[in-house]
């Protein structure tokens, strides 16, 4: 069995080597993964829960999901839910947030 | 022959710095830019959401997002780097308007 090969494709430079000010949204992604978290879809409306499951989409697997709408008020809570990715607006790690809105 | 910038090396300058990011559909963000990706996926400190109130759009609601965000690309239409956003643009109006008179 051959060793996969660089098959030496034009590719998009790399900006020079990741800096430790530097975090890509990878980076981001990888540090929420398994914590609390509010996402925030296009609708405004938001769910907090922890993130058990993502992907390069921002598909979403969510756990002791809370589901809060437009005026804030808690609407819903899922054990666990599925956000399909084109709906994100933004995830927000939940590190300093108080409980209500 | 003049050098010329990506416009992902603008963006890569801004890292760091305070950064102005309009959205599809009248929504504002602006924040402190940690950094990108190719989709222009944004990871932000100190974020503040700009929305326009849905039974009221002359009325602007201001939200701070006290935790690390990572914002979808796929909403972003322009970003101006090193602003501070909508209310600094209204002070530095203002202090124009103080130095003229």
């Amino acid at each position: 069995m051959s060793e996969p090969t660089n098959t030496g494709t034009p590719q998009v430079p790399e900006t020079a080597a990741p800096e430790d000010t530097k975090r890509t949204p990878s980076d981001f992604l990888k540090s929420v993964l398994g914590r609390p978290a509010v996402v925030k879809l296009n609708s405004g409306i938001e769910y907090r829960g922890v993130l058990a499951c993502l992907d390069g989409y921002l598909n979403i697997a969510m756990e002791q999901t809370q589901e809060f709408g437009l005026d804030g008020q808690l609407k819903a809570t899922y054990g666990d839910c599925f956000i399909r990715g084109n709906n994100v607006l933004h995830i927000s790690s939940q590190a300093k947030r108080k409980t209500g809105l | 022959m003049a050098t010329r910038i990506l416009p992902l090396e603008l963006i890569d300058k801004a890292i760091g710095s305070q950064i102005w990011i309009l959205m599809r559909g009248s929504k504002e963000v602006v924040g402190t830019l940690r950094g990108f990706d190719d989709y222009v996926n944004l990871v932000l400190d100190d974020a503040i959401e700009y929305t326009p109130d849905p039974n009221d759009r002359t009325n602007i609601i201001t939200k701070k997002l006290d935790a690390e965000i990572l914002l979808n690309g796929n909403q972003i239409a322009i970003l101006v780097p090193g602003s501070g956003g909508p209310d600094s643009l209204a002070q530095q109006q203002q202090q124009q308007q103080q130095q003229q008179s």
